[in-house]
């Protein structure tokens, strides 16, 4: 058995459990609303639905990775994860400079509610069980699309698909088990600092894997990875910390 | 129909959210190429170069937007 380095394999863990922890918290509130509105019977079957055609998607898309060679795989997943990394983090420094407004889970579960009901009003109740099925299927395969793309992209390029996708699975596990307790929406999760987190991380293993799909040997090897991740927090909080700086008002 | 559009938009969205910050990283990651396999060039300048734009980018998308959004205020 091939061993795993934990400098490249706990970043991979942590990264698929946290971003996945975010976007099981996004679908977990929408679900909510519909179980909590409507019945659970469709939130559960969209909800099942959706996690059917995620595991499709994964069946029939998974083995299309062993075709291509290690080098154009580290490459494209390395981009990929630059472009989507990078996304997160600007945004992730912008919520933690009060320059956006940060994620509201309670503000998303209201809306989300007031929609159905509204919809509700118009329509008979068979439409609006199929109506609040969607919606849960809706969410659930959006967020998870994500919570895919990046177990795959964190544990494709060194043989680390399980490892991530059991991060990716305990992350489920553990919103699931907050959620049938406190069964309203989860929002004190720190949200914004888990995205910052998440888009650190990712943005650190964008940099790693195109190097190394480019032929670099990062000296360090997978420590390397840990330098990346300390260099992008930093330069991460001290934008953020100097666009929190009050600004003086010029003519 | 709206299922499919919205997981278009999803993926379109998880990669292309920020136009200039997606061509940015594209054209750092195309000279950085040219350097490491055309002109083969010391890898670790390669990587030190990716690292140090990279950074770079963020930041400067990062700060473009605070600039756009508090002008717009």
């Amino acid at each position: 058995m091939e061993f795993i380095s934990w400098g490249v394999a706990a970043p991979a863990i942590g990264a698929a459990f946290l971003a996945s922890l975010v976007e099981v918290v996004e679908a977990f509130t929408i679900v909510l609303a519909v179980g909590t509105l409507r019945s659970w019977r469709p939130a559960a079957l969209g909800t099942l639905a959706a996690l059917g055609t995620l595991a499709l998607l994964i069946i029939l898309l998974g083995p299309l990775l062993d075709r291509f060679p290690l080098n154009v795989l580290q490459l494209v997943i390395g981009i990929l994860l630059l472009l989507f990394g990078m996304g997160w983090l600007r945004k992730a420094i912008m919520r933690a400079a009060g320059i956006i407004p940060l994620h509201d889970e309670d503000a998303i579960f209201a809306a989300e509610t007031a929609q159905l009901r509204a919809e509700g009003a118009a329509r008979k109740r068979s439409s609006l069980d199929w109506i609040g099925g969607l919606t849960a299927f809706k969410a659930v395969l959006l967020e998870g699309l994500e919570v895919v793309f990046i177990v795959i992209a964190v544990g494709a390029g060194r043989g680390l698909l399980w490892p991530a996708a059991l991060g990716a699975l305990a992350a489920c596990i553990v919103v699931l088990c907050v959620g049938v307790i406190v069964h309203k929406p989860l929002a004190r999760v720190p949200e914004n600092t888990l995205k910052f987190g998440v888009g650190v991380m990712l943005s650190a293993f964008g940099v790693f894997w195109t190097g190394e799909g480019l032929g670099i040997e990062w000296p360090g090897q997978d420590f390397a990875l840990l330098v990346f991740v300390a260099l992008f927090l930093g330069v991460g909080l001290t934008t953020a910390s100097y666009l929190r700086q009050p600004r003086e008002v010029t003519q | 129909m709206s299922i499919v559009r919205d997981v278009a938009k999803e993926l379109l969205g998880m990669f292309l959210a920020d136009a200039r910050l997606t061509t940015t990283i594209l054209i750092l990651v195309a000279v950085v190429a040219a350097l490491a396999v055309g002109l083969r060039v010391n890898p670790i300048l390669c990587g030190g170069l990716l690292l140090a734009g990279s950074l770079q980018i963020v930041v400067a998308a990062v700060l473009r937007e605070a600039r756009r959004l508090r002008g717009s205020r």
